[in-house]
């Protein structure tokens, strides 16, 4: 096995997966009289996942230089995506929406600001003509 | 003297209150916990439509779906809208056995406030055609004869279903298995196919099939006969001294209301269930009406939990509260 | 009656103006109910219902009939161009479908779809007016074995979708299950893995999972690159903007494939159309000649399950038609919708409402046609769709994840999910693990479990019932095949390089 192969630590972080499912199935009963219990299933896909990601742990190949920097794009898009909800939490969908769209249009893409704000505004809009107007769907 | 004054006091207080008490001026979202079509939506949306047929409500009522937990998101939902005083929830049973189960479904109708109970859904014990059992007694009879060996399909451990069984089961000895399926489907497939002997089926769920001659039915769950089954005994009828265990619907309301719009709403329900509208959709659903106002719903809730505690914990089943 | 009086009947119903209308309604309604992800047809249906009550009723059912198999054929669109699935059953279409989007051969693919969707549709509705009422009592004899069964066969379908590494796909299907198995346990009332929060209790709804993983992952997984002149090739020529002959001969089998098995599993009450492709496209996989391509973009993997989720609506109306049964959650509406106006659903339906059934099944025939003539012409214009510059398509994307799930639940914790999952698929596409698998261990996984509880009460703990019975053992025997294949392909490999060693 290859230290710092992506396999090595999925295959770990899989593992650890697994050992929990096992810990937690423990908490329930595996058989009862009427048949298997809650604990029955869990235990031994969580005993397989264990197994399985173990051998992956020990069978990974070389690691690859992760593209970091494309890699740090799409966390950060994620991380936008995240605080968006909180926004449309906060705010409602408009401007949650609309603060996504921005973000996108002129961050990754590196749109001017003027170009990013109006595409903003007419997705918002276009949405809000179509699901809640001409569908009855409400939004978020 | 002073019991005297007091009266007259109170008398004078009642009679300087504003004549015209709480109306909505909003549309009342009516909060139910099963999505499009289920079985709460088609109530809720009934009652609407009823309500604004027979003019009892000066507003519209807008079904809101908030589905999950079996109840617990939508009782969450109307615990979170205290004080709220446009929103309704129509709860059933599973809103009562829901927290007593599971530890994440926090509400209970307790901390909600209770408004009315509407129906009672009686039920019909009922096996296949060709099945050796004319009535429950022969069921009975054949399951102390083999103990474990015969088969009920119903809902989840929790449900009317099985709650039926294991009052029948206590009362008499006899002990057959439960085989939960989540589908009503899946249950009178089951039935139909010959791989359970026994079910607990709803009156409108069975008709067709008891009118095919795919099904018999064996005794009613319910106080009285229904008038869909004359010729059917209920369990007191037919020998069996077990409470009759209804699957109940009613309203509720957010907590921290005004107890003048409790009893607006509770007039408003009541009126309704006086109605031709009622009397015709309990007729065509084959429900029974189980009126009951605020007072007498905080009661039988009470009551309700209670027996079904003591019910779940004989059936094996974890119990939180 | 017999079927040639009964369709003639059925004719004069469903060619009257009035109905002919409402048809057509019922299957635009469908497609473009379709083609939203997240908006299904139970949600429309229900918000219709009371707007038939004040229709006849063939005309209402004809209309909500034609919602429930138009949206079939509408969610392939999203599936394709955006890789969000429309609708749950389109999710397999999304495996092959986009990528073949991505080469583009976006109008081959949506065209086949529609042309695979009126294919096995028409038999669906074929098989219902031949052999409804006798398949019916053989589907009656299908049950939690034979079930258990049918998902093990799904399971196993695995081994045929792992691409590269067994073990990642298989570790992928295991997590599948895992999150299956979220939620209330539904024999005991216990709650597993739920880290106590009451939104869990009920699981976690299939659609969160595949939008997040599907369309979100990809977004993210495509925000790599710091600029893309064109998110997808647009299909350029005739040649792209339709299916060639070439594809038809090619999806030949395919169409077969998916409408009978579509239509099969329809039949059961519980089997869902998510099931119903998944193990279609299994079956296209391990007879194809290029299976090893499946995955890239092969129209054989979008003709298969478009057809079989297709036919499958077939199937479902048998149960509830001949029996009184709702196999889904759509079927049951419309069985709610059939109570409503009057009807009594169940074995003497058909004998007592010839006209009806007649006339439903008459509608069918044309809407099908009707939705071909509809999707076909439609298919360059959705690819056009294509042409929108990237910053514009994907927060549209992102809108309509966000639009569908939240119109499932009206749940902002769902939505949070959606986030979560969207990181998981894309962090599943950076190390190389496969999607499908994961779809398919959460959509069998609970069904499975309960199947062989069930099973095992049924049998009072013996595990012989499973052998025991003919179907579910045939069943099994399949499954167990299917998960030897790579075992004996190795076997082969190291023979033959043992016998080279030899000679040397």
């Amino acid at each position: 096995m290859r230290w710092r192969s992506p396999d090595f630590w999925s295959g770990l972080a899989l593992a650890a997966l697994g050992g929990y499912i096992v810990v937690a199935a423990r908490g329930w009963d595996y058989l009862t009289p009427d048949g298997p219990g809650p604990g029955f299933f869990p235990t031994w896909f969580g005993v397989a996942i264990l197994g399985l990601s173990l051998a992956l742990v020990f069978t990974s190949g070389k690691g690859h230089l992760a593209d970091w920097r494309g890699a740090g794009r799409a966390f950060a898009m994620w991380a936008a995506f995240a605080a968006s909800l909180a926004l449309i939490k906060a705010a409602g969908f408009a401007v949650g929406f609309a603060a996504l769209t921005y973000f996108v249009v002129a961050v990754m893409y590196r749109r001017p600001a003027l170009v990013a704000l109006a595409t903003a505004v007419a997705i918002v809009g276009a949405f809000y003509l179509v699901f809640p107007l001409a569908l009855g769907v409400a939004l978020p | 003297m002073k019991t005297l004054c007091i009266a007259v006091a109170a008398l004078g207080a009642v009679m300087a209150m504003p004549a015209s008490a709480y109306q909505p001026s909003r549309p009342v979202e009516a909060v139910v916990h099963t999505g499009p079509g289920g079985g709460s939506d088609l109530l809720a949306r009934a009652v609407a439509t009823m309500l604004e047929k027979e003019r009892l409500l000066p507003v519209r009522m807008q079904v809101v779906n908030k589905t999950g937990g079996g109840g617990a998101v939508a009782a969450a939902y109307l615990a979170e809208k205290a004080r709220d005083q446009n929103t309704i929830g129509f709860f059933t049973g599973v809103w009562l056995t829901g927290p007593l189960t599971s530890a994440e479904a926090k509400v209970t109708l307790r901390d909600l406030t209770p408004i009315a109970r509407l129906v009672l859904e009686p039920a019909l014990i009922a096996v296949k055609a060709d099945a050796p059992y004319k009535t429950l007694a022969d069921f009975i009879a054949a399951a102390k004869e083999r103990p474990g060996q015969l088969k009920q399909s119903g809902g989840s451990a929790t449900s009317r279903d099985n709650v039926v069984r294991q009052l029948l089961q206590k009362a008499t000895g006899a002990r057959w298995a439960y085989i939960s399926f989540p589908g009503g489907g899946e249950r009178i497939a089951a039935l139909l196919g010959g791989h359970v002997n026994m079910m607990v089926i709803e009156p409108a769920e069975a008709g067709e099939h008891i009118r095919a001659g795919n099904m018999r039915v064996l005794a009613q769950v319910s106080d009285r006969r229904l008038s869909g089954f004359p010729n059917v005994p209920t369990l007191k009828e037919a020998g069996f001294d077990v409470p009759a265990v209804p699957q109940v619907r009613g309203v509720v309301a957010p907590p921290g209301i005004p107890a003048e719009n409790v009893a607006y709403w509770e007039d408003v329900f009541r009126r309704l269930t006086r109605t031709e509208s009622w009397r015709r959709f309990l007729a065509d659903n084959q429900f029974e009406d189980g009126y009951q106002n605020a007072a007498e719903l905080a009661k039988f809730y009470d009551q309700f939990t209670d027996r079904m505690r003591t019910i779940l914990q004989e059936a094996g089943v974890k119990t939180v509260r | 009656m017999d079927i040639a009086a009964g369709l003639m009947n059925g004719f004069a119903v469903a060619l009257a103006p009035a109905n002919l209308l409402w048809c057509f309604v019922g299957v635009l309604l469908g497609t473009v109910v379709g083609i939203m992800p997240g908006l299904g047809p139970p949600a429309t249906i229900a918000m219709l219902l009371p707007l038939t009550a004040l229709m006849n009723p063939a005309g209402a059912i004809i209309m909500l009939a034609g919602i429930y198999y138009g949206a079939k054929y509408g969610g392939s669109t999203t599936s394709i161009l955006l890789n969000v699935p429309g609708e749950s059953a389109s999710v397999v279409t999304c495996i092959d479908g986009y990528q073949l989007a991505r080469k583009g051969r976006a109008g081959a693919a949506l065209g086949i779809a529609a042309i695979a969707s009126f294919v096995a549709g028409t038999f669906g509705v074929l098989a219902l007016m031949l052999v409804a009422p006798p398949l019916a009592r053989l589907a009656l004899a299908f049950s939690s074995p034979e079930y258990f069964a049918l998902m093990a066969l799904g399971l196993a379908m695995v081994v045929l979708l792992a691409g590269r590494s067994l073990v990642k796909a298989l570790l992928a299907m295991l997590v599948g299950l895992w999150f299956a198995g979220i939620g209330t346990d539904v024999f005991t009332s216990t709650s597993r893995f739920t880290f106590g929060r009451m939104e869990l209790l009920s699981g976690i709804d299939f659609v969160v999972v595949a939008i997040g993983v599907f369309a979100i992952g990809e977004v993210l997984a495509n925000m790599e690159a710091r600029e893309e002149p064109q998110a997808l090739p647009v299909p350029k020529g005739l040649r792209n903007l339709l299916p060639t002959m070439q594809d038809m001969r090619d999806c030949r089998f395919a169409f077969a494939n998916g409408s009978i098995i579509g239509f099969l599993i329809g039949v059961l009450p519980g089997g869902g159309s998510t099931i119903a492709s998944f193990i279609s496209y299994g079956v296209e996989k391990a007879f194809s000649r290029r299976r090893e391509q499946f995955g890239t973009g092969v129209i054989e993997g979008v003709a298969a399950p478009e057809g079989a989720n297709n036919s499958e609506t077939g199937g479902a109306l048998v149960p509830l038609l001949t029996l009184g049964i709702p196999g889904s959650s759509t079927t049951a509406i419309l069985l709610a919708a059939l109570v409503l106006w009057g009807f009594k659903p169940g074995p003497l339906f058909i004998s007592e409402n010839p006209s009806m059934f007649w006339g439903l099944v008459a509608s069918m025939y044309i809407g099908n046609v009707m939705l071909l003539v509809l999707n076909l012409p439609l298919v360059p214009l959705f690819a056009q769709v294509l042409r929108a510059p990237v910053f514009v398509l994907y927060p549209v994307i992102i809108g309509l994840s966000l639009v569908g799930v939240y119109s499932v639940s009206s749940s902002l914790f769902d939505l949070g999910l959606l986030a979560g999952f969207g990181l998981l698929g894309y962090v599943m596409r950076k190390l190389d693990y496969p999607s499908a698998p994961l779809i398919l261990g959460l959509v069998l996984g609970g069904a499975m479990e309960r199947a062989l509880r069930q099973s095992l009460m049924m049998s009072e703990g013996s595990l012989t019932i499973l052998v025991a019975r003919p179907i579910s053992a045939a069943m099994l025997a399949c499954a167990a095949l299917i998960l030897l294949i790579p075992f004996f392909a190795r076997l082969n490999t190291w023979r033959l390089r043992a016998m080279e060693e030899e000679n040397k």
